[in-house]
């Protein structure tokens, strides 16, 4: 053989090596998610997050036609573009070729190796039920790969849709950004408002490679149907790598979520800003871990939530250092704010701190709107519904900013105004009337 | 055009706080409402404004012969009343200019132009030797003492209230602070304007000459004087007033 063919014949090999990674994977997460019961999550006593529901066996994946939905992204531009209605990928549009963004089925065959490198590298197929469902049933899926030392200026923007009720959907993103390369990856999960229940679950991973910028953000937008999505999402930053990292959560029947943020070598530094609003009678149940596995890295964790209706949120931050992680700066704080009394939410930090000589801290708080705020406003002559619309935009505000992307800004500016609408009478009952007061 | 407080009874949850409260102010004039800690001015002045906390149980109060005593505080806002917070509340996330832009925008039918609004603000910082850098920071978070004050004023120049009760404007303030937040208010002054000073000290009031000076004790407004009232009380001191109060009851 000639001198060049070994090379040849070891990608078709890898090739042969990636498909049957995904496949090997899949059969051994069926087996889990077979023997895993349907899980219940309990925390303190007292909060429960259940699926009892969801009717999981009336869901089933749905098939669609390429072809691109109208999606509502905030941005206009973007380097990359690509689209999961359902089961199916239907719409990839790549404008910046230097991006490789393909369905992660796709991947497996043509980037055998990054695959085989990376896929479920830190998302075991066997930690949960859904983990292990999610491994075996994907289809589709979105694979993102930046090479090295490319600055891709426009977001590489990912959707997941679901249009109709009924719909199962098993969600895979790969998302690997190469040394010293600089991007913006934006995850859109969406719906329309139907009537009956669908399944998300979801896993999303991202490589940071040394020395890397991400700004990643997910949006998540279910809108008023019974969308359940349950995911995990897990972040690994390398050497000098940087994440800023910012979920927004503005809808979904029943969420349960896990999402990590891992520095994994010195250098490398994590922005973690996250921002829910809950209504109606939606159930928010998000766990987040900031896991600190080398020295000298830092990290600035800052989520908040507004609950209104009958509405559940339960968010709970770890900030985990492990042993010989020394030099490790790091501090996360949550907020909750109630705007209904029917509402219930709770708020807790935590701290797992396994060696000496680090800067960690918390804090979190639970609270309402301050009357005397709205007073305050009102003497200005500012209506009451217009007091808290911008106390509550002022609130999210240090949040929305941190995503830096006057698009997508807006439009989360423009759906908490929306929400704050729909909920102003139950608001405006809450912080009572003065007439009432007296 | 007046400010009328009408035989006001003002109580919290737990107790009455204002006895029955008589005060006219009308627009050219400035009032001086003096007295100790606890005597009962700040509720008056949040009671002005509409305070949810504090409940009105008789009397009423008249802006232009207007009845406010049940109006919101946005509603007694558009009517022309203003108050300077002793304790104003940190409104994180929305920058002094937007809030100085929102609040004149809800005294008018149609919103500002910019540039005019920019011309205005420019103007009355000047005045108030605010910083530029001021406009940007969220309304009184990290705010010094001084510069809340200063704050309070400069919402005060920009709305151009017809009445403005300034709640302990002068409280924490030093000479030079004291000086220029006066300065503001002098520069406000008016047949159009009329203005409450509340304070407790008679500092304020060598740099804001009052033409009326009440004092408040226990809920009750015990002595009105003209500005020279303020300079007795400044040599005699509160508890000379409680004497005579007490001398002429007994």
């Amino acid at each position: 053989m000639p001198a060049r063919n070994p090379a040849v014949a070891s990608a078709v090999d890898s090739a042969r090596t990636a498909a049957e990674l995904v496949e090997e994977r899949r059969r051994a997460a069926l087996e889990v998610f077979e023997a895993e019961p349907l899980p219940t999550w309990r925390r303190s006593g007292f909060w429960t997050t259940s699926l009892r529901g969801l009717d999981l066996d009336a869901l089933e994946p749905k098939r669609y036609e390429p072809g691109l939905p109208e999606v509502d992204l905030g941005d206009e531009e973007h380097a990359a573009l690509i689209v999961q209605r359902g089961a199916s990928v239907v719409h990839v549009d790549v404008f910046d070729e230097r991006v490789t963004v393909m369905p992660l089925e796709q991947a497996a065959e043509e980037h055998p190796e990054l695959v085989r490198e990376h896929l479920g590298k830190r998302l075991p197929h066997d930690e949960s039920k859904f983990a292990a469902g999610t491994a075996a049933f994907w289809t589709g899926g979105v694979f993102v790969h930046v090479p090295a030392n490319e600055r891709i200026e426009k977001p590489i923007q990912v959707v997941w849709l679901i249009d109709e009720p009924g719909t199962a959907q098993w969600a895979h993103t790969l998302a690997i950004v190469g040394e010293h390369a600089e991007c913006k990856i934006r995850e859109y999960f969406l719906a329309p408002d139907f009537e009956g229940q669908a399944l998300h679950s979801g896993a999303f991973e991202l490589y940071a490679h040394p020395g890397s910028h991400v700004d990643l953000a997910h949006y998540q937008d279910w809108g008023r149907g019974e969308v359940y999505d349950l995911s995990t999402r897990r972040v690994e930053i390398r050497r000098d790598a940087r994440v800023k990292w910012v979920p927004i959560h503005l809808g979904g029947r029943l969420t349960k979520q896990t999402l990590d943020i891992i520095t994994a070598e010195p250098g490398s530094d994590m922005r973690h800003t996250g921002l829910y609003f809950t209504e109606r009678d939606e159930h928010l149940d998000l766990f987040t871990t900031d896991k600190h596995e080398a020295g000298h890295t830092t990290g600035d964790t800052v989520w908040k939530g507004v609950l209104t209706g009958d509405s559940r949120a339960s968010y709970e931050g770890l900030i985990h250092i492990v042993p010989k992680a020394p030099e490790v700066d790091t501090y996360l704080q949550t907020h909750q704010m109630l705007l209904s009394p029917k509402a219930k939410g709770d708020a807790i930090p935590s701290l797992i701190v396994e060696v000496d000589n680090v800067k960690a801290s918390h804090g979190g708080t639970v609270g309402e709107l301050d009357p005397e705020q709205i007073f305050y406003m009102m003497t200005r002559g500012i209506p009451r519904a217009e007091a808290v619309r911008v106390l509550v935009e002022g609130y999210f505000e240090e949040v929305v900013q941190r995503l830096e992307d006057p698009g997508l800004e807006e439009l989360v500016r423009r759906r908490v105004a929306e929400k704050l609408k729909g909920a102003e009478d139950q608001v405006r009952e809450f912080i009572g009337e003065r007439a009432e007061a007296a | 055009m007046t400010l009328e407080i009408q035989n006001l009874h003002v109580r919290t949850e737990d107790r009455e706080i204002l006895h029955g409260v008589d005060l006219t102010v009308r627009k050219g004039e400035t009032h001086a409402l003096m007295g100790p800690n606890g005597s009962g001015k700040s509720t008056l002045a949040n009671s002005l404004m509409g305070n949810p906390v504090y409940e009105v149980t008789e009397g009423r109060i008249l802006l232009n012969g207007e009845d406010l005593t049940e109006a919101d505080p946005d509603e007694r806002a558009k009517a022309g009343l203003f108050m300077a917070f002793q304790y104003p509340a940190t409104i994180p996330g929305v920058s002094v200019a937007n809030f100085l832009r929102m609040a004149v925008n809800a005294g008018r039918e149609e919103p500002i132009k910019v540039k005019e609004f920019g011309a205005m603000l420019k103007e009355h910082m000047e005045l108030l030797r605010i910083d530029k850098a001021f406009t940007s920071r969220y309304l009184n978070e990290g705010f010094s003492g001084g510069e809340k004050k200063r704050a309070e004023i400069l919402q005060l120049a920009m709305l151009q209230p017809d009445f403005a009760v300034l709640d302990e404007t002068d409280s924490g303030l030093d000479i030079d602070a004291l000086r220029i937040v006066a300065d503001g208010v002098n520069a406000m002054r008016g047949e159009e304007r009329g203005f409450l000073i509340i304070t407790h000290y008679t500092r304020v009031l060598n740099y804001v000459r009052p033409d009326f000076v009440h004092i408040m004790i226990d809920g009750r407004i015990v002595q009105e004087g003209g500005p020279e009232l303020a300079d007795e009380l400044e040599q005699k001191g509160y508890e000379w007033v409680r004497e005579e109060v007490a001398a002429s009851a007994g």
